[in-house]
């Protein structure tokens, strides 16, 4: 699965995506089209990276970077021998000096987990007389034909006054003259860079790749996210579990975020609790930070060790589908279905899926969810399922909600031995407001 | 050499012409020839297509531009490969247009090109702000037929004022149509307590009672004037459209009992588009009309021939056009002002 892919999933990671800071449009694309990763050694890696950039001041990285422009296509047109013009080769210089510059930098700051190949003599070659500025022509010193025909023709032009027809002739084979031998030089030198090209697409790769990095240790710091510990067929647990794009509304209504604890191994995982106490946000979180750590970003919570997955699946919403003539019952036991497919297949899969069989009526649909979480059985990835339905199962570890204390909503987790879902929903529904008469009714008829 | 010295009082220039064919790009060529360059670092570019061979409309041919030694230009880079000058590329900007991304460049021979810069007026603004990096003292932008956004004050200060034979071959209705524009231009600058407060607004119409209060009409834009239930110049000193004045806004103040109270004012003349006769009436009902931000009009160039072959009388057409609109007018071509 791509980022770009994963996006598509509604747990708030296009929130992190649009909060990254990620500068240059090359970096942005890597970002968009970079893999998941699945092996610990590999995200370990990449966390070392991370830790590496997080700890040093990289601002003035950063600043040059702004200036990278992608110019993979002329790259590639130079490896291929094409002859670059004008404006390509001035790419290709100017990318070799951001990249030498980039590159002193890091020497500097003593960071070793990004390297980029040393383009000297490519600023060299598009530099001939050392002049050490972001410009490109060519130069007069490339051809020694060059400063006479470009002589004459200044003299010729003057001012830009209507020039007799006789200096008019005179003035187009100067200018004839002139655009042979650009061509003769703009030859010459693709040629002689074709052999830096390879360097030059690495140089490119390296400095998106950087460009990333910084982002994503900046946003670590402006949103106090944590390095994660990552384990193959192990216990995944968050203490202090968030979602940045929750927290963020929360915080601007002037109210305070209650971060979560969770923990999990392969059995399954059912968490029930008053309506609006956080569950489907929980739910969005684990996938949140499920992803974000396997892309290499910064986890949303204190401090974590996450199991690696092959892939997760969040079926939270609705899934009718009025196009495919799908109610949103059958929608729901499709896209479970398919997650009990690839469970089936052995893929490790994390799957977080939100009341499921809620569209039904509360006799079969405790029946369904039970007989899913007994079809499940224990799981590479990790199940985890929220429910309003009194489930009976006995392997599974049960959470709840706190809920209402005292009026306020207390959105922590607890570990629950008892199936029994609590009854607030009617509190709930006075708390916001719903109509009196309604609720009296509710309650008469409750009693009775 | 006739209002060169008067541009260098500024640091931004527009050249804006009424309709196509009315001598805009001589009169950019007549500037772009005179300045002295020694003294200031100039930079060109042009809202849309300029400095073709020929006219892309009417087929006429029309002159190029001539870039001098030391100038900076933006163009396309689909025209920055065909420029016939030789010239050092110092950046490829982010901005594009339908012709490719937008390159800077330093002339280094003197020649002709193919202006296409920027097409928005954000873009044309950020083109502006960008030029300070290479120590541009004036940026000249050449505007499009019938797009007087470009000389907006909010991009240049200053402007010049191109017509001709190709906006009215009628010598009485050319001078009328012109001197239209110029009063336009020439709207007086809104010198108020509430000014500022005003040209942090974004959009909408708003209005500002007797006692300095800003109301917000609840309105998108005046195009949305005809849902109002209620007389809003009730109780109103000012009335303010952001966006664009219309005959339908203006004839709503001009029918109000309120009129001679009331201002109507507009963030430049830009942002007008009303016809005149609307405006006639409105002004003899004693209404006003002022803006927050003006240009500087530095003169009116004219052409006095028009694409179909038809010629006006230069002279005559000058001293008219002099004595209707109080400021000099210049027929570049014909009078050869001296380099």
């Amino acid at each position: 699965m791509t980022f770009k892919s994963a996006l598509e999933i509604d747990c708030g990671l296009r929130y992190m995506y649009e909060t990254l800071e990620v500068i240059s449009p090359c970096g942005r694309k890597m970002l968009l089209g970079s893999e998941m990763m699945t092996g610990k050694r590999e995200i370990d890696y990449y966390y070392s990276k991370l830790n590496e950039i997080y700890y040093r001041d990289c601002t003035r990285i950063a600043n040059k970077l702004m200036c990278l422009k992608d110019i993979q296509n002329t790259l590639s047109r130079l490896a291929g021998g094409a002859v670059l013009d004008d404006i390509e080769l001035f790419e290709v210089k100017y990318l070799a000096i951001v990249s030498s510059e980039v590159l002193l930098l890091l020497e500097e700051l003593r960071i070793k987990s990004v390297r980029l190949p040393v383009l000297e003599e490519v600023v060299k070659i598009l530099d001939p007389d050392g002049l050490n500025i972001p410009s490109f022509y060519v130069y007069d010193t490339y051809h020694p034909e060059l400063k006479e025909i470009r002589r004459q023709m200044r003299l010729l032009q003057g001012a830009g006054e209507e020039l007799p027809k006789e200096k008019r002739e005179e003035l187009a084979v100067l200018l004839q003259r002139n655009a042979d031998i650009e061509l003769e030089v703009r030859c010459g030198l693709s040629q002689t860079l074709r052999k830096f090209a390879a360097d030059l697409t690495l140089s490119l790769r390296n400095l998106s790749f950087l460009d990333i990095l910084i982002a994503k240790a900046e946003q670590m710091k402006r949103l106090g996210l944590c390095f994660p510990a990552v384990t193959e067929d192990g216990e995944t647990f968050y203490n202090g579990m968030f979602n940045p794009a929750v927290k963020e509304i929360v915080v601007k209504q002037g109210r305070e975020y209650m971060p979560v604890d969770i923990s999990f191994e392969r059995e399954p995982v059912t968490i029930i609790g008053a309506n609006m106490g956080g569950k489907s946000v929980a739910l969005k979180c684990l996938a949140l930070n499920q992803l974000l750590v396997q892309f290499g970003f910064g986890v949303a919570a204190h401090d974590c060790c996450v199991n690696l997955v092959e892939e997760v699946a969040l079926c939270i919403g609705d899934e009718q589908s009025i196009v495919k003539g799908v109610s949103s019952f059958a929608g729901e036991m499709l896209a479970v279905d398919a997650v009990i497919r690839k469970i089936r297949e052995g893929k490790a899969i994390l799957a977080l899926i939100d009341e499921p069989a809620r569209t039904t009526n509360p006799v079969e649909g405790t029946a369904l969810v039970e007989g899913l979480l007994e079809v499940i059985g224990k799981v590479r990835g990790g199940f985890v399922l929220t429910t309003h339905y009194n489930i009976g199962n006995e392997s599974v570890k049960r959470y709840r909600v706190k809920g209402l204390r005292d009026g306020v909503m207390d959105y922590t987790l607890e570990v629950t031995q008892c199936g029994d879902v609590p009854h607030e929903a009617i509190a709930i529904a006075e708390s916001l407001g719903i109509d009196p008469k309604w609720i009296e009714c509710t309650k008469r008829n409750l009693n009775n | 050499m006739p209002f060169i010295k008067e541009i260098l009082n500024y640091d931004s220039l527009s050249i804006v012409g009424l309709e196509k064919n009315v001598g805009k790009t001589e009169c950019l060529n007549y500037i772009l020839c005179r300045l002295p360059l020694q003294e200031k670092r100039v930079a060109v570019t042009s809202i849309g297509i300029d400095g073709e061979n020929k006219d892309q409309v009417t087929s006429t041919k029309k002159p190029e531009i001539f870039l001098r030694e030391g100038m900076y230009f933006s163009t396309a880079e689909s025209h920055y490969k065909e420029r016939r000058l030789v010239s050092e590329l110092v950046e490829i900007t982010n901005e594009r247009s339908s012709l490719g991304r937008i390159v800077t460049a330093k002339v280094s021979v003197g020649g002709k090109a193919l202006i296409s810069g920027p097409s928005s007026g954000v873009s044309l603004r950020r083109w502006v702000a960008g030029m300070e990096k290479f120590g541009i003292d004036l940026t000249i932008i050449d505007g499009a037929i019938s797009r007087l956004s470009s000389a907006s004050p909010a991009i240049s200060k200053a402007m010049i004022l191109s017509t001709g034979a190709a906006f009215s071959s009628n010598i009485q209705t050319l001078v009328q149509k012109t001197k239209f524009v110029v009063e336009m231009i020439g709207l007086p600058k809104l010198e108020d307590v509430t000014r500022d407060a005003l040209c942090d607004i974004e959009s909408g119409v708003w209005g500002v009672d007797n006692d300095d209060n800003i109301i917000d009409f609840g309105l998108t834009s005046a195009l949305a004037i005809s849902s109002l239930k209620v007389d809003i110049t009730k109780g109103m000193r000012i009335i303010y459209t952001v966006g664009a004045l219309t005959d339908k806004l203006l004839k709503l103040v001009s029918d109000s009992k309120n009129i001679r109270n009331v201002t109507l004012v507009v963030k430049d003349f830009t942002k007008i588009f009303v016809s005149e006769t609307a405006y006639r009436v409105f002004c003899s009902r004693g209404g006003k009309i002022m803006v927050l931000q003006k240009s500087k009009l530095i003169a009116v160039c004219v052409n006095p021939t028009a694409p179909n072959g038809y010629v006006l009388d230069s002279d005559i057409l000058c001293g008219k056009l002099e004595e209707a609109l109080k400021l000099p007018v210049y027929d570049i071509v014909k009078n050869k002002y001296d380099i």
